[in-house]
């Protein structure tokens, strides 16, 4: 044992020192490898981060919106439709919302502007048969009166007519703050000043940077959408198992409309940011190009110098055996070592110093993004698989083309003449 | 020192600074539970929807609420809002839809 | 010790191009002598020498080192057989460039997994003995003609072998250390070692440290 743990370590010696002579060739590799492995991991990390991030952060979303459509465009929803709702068997509370974008030609930006639940947008809670109805409608109470408490950071302020609360990505861009005035452009060209009343916590960012809270009554003087129209409407449903059967049903009472179900949403996130989209394929198939052509190099056979040199070996006394483990342990040197270089630096990238290579891929053209901090969401499986990714298929394709190792004779040593 | 001393060297280092941001990831996870738990307050008072990841147009601002006939509807890969567009897939429940809702 | 019954080498065998480099040799090498093969090129004697060091597999005969058969051992006991038997010295140096020369003085012993202190004391001890001592940590590149032949001469000596091969070792040698090397050669006698060495040299086949000269030509020994 002792004799073989010191025979891998000659080999390991000569390995490195075989590789460092071709020192531009075979750091040109490596650095490649690590780019690779560096942008694997990121997009692992930081799509895992985020999904898991998502799933968590949305498993409170309503369980059904539905939308209004009409030639193939969001339509105002008729109020009048949230009691035809309201009787389809397993709701168990209907609300609607009022809720749309401002575009803020000062900046260049699109806000989501958004009316609290709490603020004049009633309850409808469903007055019928349900056994659970009672304790739903409740509990939707007790949420009307959690929302009557101020939000979050903003100690004790309420949202009341003539102000409004901003996303901390709105209060970054307009550098504006608690008590400054913000002008709005009404539908009908009248300018409507409102006041502040506080910013949303930075910590919420992911969800709620670009959000502005104003009141129902506002909201439609802004737009200028009469009391009979809401935007859409959340329905909760009695028995979760009902979700999607409920949601069939309001489809089938109301062909114009177009119920969404949490699962749907979920889904969604679920399979957003896909390494294959976008920057990602345009950065990653460039050294993945340049990586295989390198391998190929490798893989396609050995360069005069590895020949005699390998036929030095064998004429030395190694074996073809001991030829193969030179070969493994040069496979298992590079890419182990751009394994650990790449996952470390894309650690730190993803989660130190908030993605830098992805953060003008997710900024896009908008001006206004979320300034948020992932969560490291790492497991084990994820490093395991990068692993098998990217170690386990470089090592073999380095002892592949070896057989042709075989194929030397030790007398080729003898054979050549001159340098 | 040996070439393989220094590669073992170079290994361990891998692992135990790998184990070190395993263990800053567990501890992080722990510490910012109390921002999930805001953000998910958030969105269960606010009624939201969707992550505020990329502003720009109503479909990538509101991933899931896109309809059949506006998201991706320029180009399959939205190469017109390149590249955050082209970052995120087709929501699911276009390309996907486990019960005909529409 | 080392018997040749009928050897022959065909090359290219089944090919236009087919040669057949030694015809039906035999020869009995004794222990503890310095026999020269000696013969123009393209006479068989570097086939011949790579027959005897178990380098390579005779087309048809046999082979037997110390009595027992070697013609038909697998690759893996034919190389532990020659790792330990035998020590090579080419007609070039044949060392491997960019490691240090006491790196490629060891590399012979590599496989056998010896612990590395121990193998360095042998390696420079080695080295001294040639005196390039002070040339160890040096890259072969540096080094001069006459050193590399050494360091290839201790590299061949690194698994202390009983027989020494040596393939057309003055060829790219000047006269005085072709001398040199004689020397050395004499001195591996005087420890009891077989040598076998190919040369046209006169140099080396008239030397007086020389038991016994072959003669061969077209792969047939003349007597």
């Amino acid at each position: 044992m002792r004799a073989w743990i010191e025979k891998q370590r000659y080999i390991i010696d000569f390995t490195i020192s075989s590789l460092l002579r071709r020192k531009v060739k075979n750091f040109g590799l490596l650095a490649l490898y690590t780019l690779i492995v560096f942008i694997l991991a990121s997009t692992m990390f930081f799509t895992y981060s985020i999904k898991k991030e998502a799933s968590l952060i949305l498993k409170d979303a309503p369980e059904i919106v539905v939308q209004k459509i009409v030639a193939g465009r969001h339509d105002l929803f008729p109020a009048s439709y949230i009691e035809t709702i309201k009787k389809i068997r397993g709701v168990a509370a209907v609300e609607s919302r009022l809720w749309g974008y401002y575009y803020d030609s000062l900046v260049s930006a699109n806000y989501t502007l958004l009316t609290p639940p709490s603020n004049g947008s009633p309850t409808h809670n469903v007055k019928s048969s349900a056994k659970t109805t009672v304790v739903e409608s409740e509990s939707g109470d007790q949420q009307a009166v959690d929302m009557a408490k101020p939000l979050f950071e903003l100690n004790g302020a309420v949202l009341e007519p003539e102000t409004l609360i901003i996303g901390n990505g709105i209060a970054r861009l307009r550098n504006i703050g608690k008590g400054d005035y913000m002008p709005f452009l009404a539908f009908d060209g009248k300018v409507i000043n409102l006041k502040i009343a506080g910013v949303l916590s930075s910590q919420s960012e992911l969800v709620s940077s670009d959000l502005m809270l104003i009141t129902e009554d506002d909201y439609r003087k802004l737009f200028g959408i009469d009391k009979g129209y809401v935007t859409d409407l959340t329905v909760a449903v009695s028995n979760p198992s009902e979700v999607a059967m409920v949601a069939s049903k309001i489809k089938k009472r109301l062909p114009q409309a177009r119920p969404i179900i949490r699962d749907e949403i979920l889904r969604t996130y679920d399979s957003i940011f896909n390494w294959r989209g976008g920057m990602m394929i345009v950065i990653f198939s460039a050294a993945v190009l340049a990586f295989v052509i390198f391998a190929w190099d490798k893989a396609s056979g050995l360069s005069a110098g590895e020949r005699r040199e390998i036929g030095i070996l064998k004429a030395v006394g190694w074996e073809t055996s001991d030829v193969i483990q030179m070969k493994f342990w040069e496979g298992a040197v590079v890419s182990l070592t751009a394994f650990f270089t790449g996952v470390i630096l894309a650690y730190i990238h993803v989660f130190f110093t908030g993605p830098m290579v992805f953060e003008p891929a997710l900024k896009g053209w908008s001006n206004l993004y979320p300034n948020f901090e992932l969560t490291p969401f790492v497991n084990i499986e994820q490093l395991t698989t990068l692993f098998f990714l990217t170690v386990v298929p470089y090592t073999v394709a380095t002892i592949v083309p070896i057989w042709k190792a075989a194929t030397i004779d030790p007398d080729s040593a003898m054979r050549f003449t001159g340098e | 020192m040996r070439n393989s001393s220094l590669f073992f060297l170079y290994l361990s280092a891998g692992v135990f600074l790998l184990g070190l941001l395993l263990v800053h990831a567990s501890f992080s996870t722990n510490a910012r539970q109390e921002s999930l738990d805001e953000k998910s307050a958030m969105v269960k008072a606010l009624r939201l929807t969707d992550l505020c990841l990329f502003t720009e147009a109503r479909y990538t601002r509101h991933l899931s609420q896109a309809d059949l006939n506006t998201a991706f509807q320029d180009h399959p890969l939205s190469l017109e809002h390149f590249p955050s567009g082209s970052f995120t897939q087709p929501p699911e429940g276009i390309t996907q839809r486990h019960e005909s809702l529409d | 010790m080392i018997e040749l019954v009928n050897v022959k080498k065909v090359y290219n065998a089944g090919n236009p191009s087919e040669f057949s480099a030694l015809n039906s040799v035999s020869l009995h090498i004794a222990e503890n002598k310095v026999t020269v093969l000696k013969g123009p090129s393209g006479s068989g004697k570097t086939t011949l020498l790579s027959i005897v060091g178990c380098m390579s597999r005779p087309s048809a005969g046999r082979v037997k080192l110390n009595g027992r058969e070697i013609t038909s051992l697998p690759e893996r006991f034919l190389t532990d057989i020659r790792r330990k038997t035998f020590g090579f010295i080419f007609q070039q140096p044949n060392l491997i460039k960019g490691i240090s020369v006491l790196d490629n003085v060891m590399l012979p012993a590599y496989p056998l997994g010896e612990k590395r202190s121990h193998l360095k004391i042998k390696a420079m001890k080695g080295l001294s003995e040639l005196n390039i001592a002070n040339k160890a940590a040096s890259k072969v590149e540096w080094l001069s003609g006459g050193e590399a032949q050494r360091a290839s001469i201790v590299r061949a000596l690194i698994n202390d072998p009983h027989i020494i091969i040596a393939d057309e070792p003055t060829a790219h040698l000047d006269t005085r250390l072709s001398y040199r090397f004689m020397e050395i050669i004499e001195k591996f006698k005087s420890e009891g070692k077989t040598v076998i060495i190919t040369s046209h040299d006169p140099l080396v086949y008239e030397s007086a440290i020389v038991d016994r000269v072959v003669n061969l030509r077209d792969g047939q020994i003349e007597d």
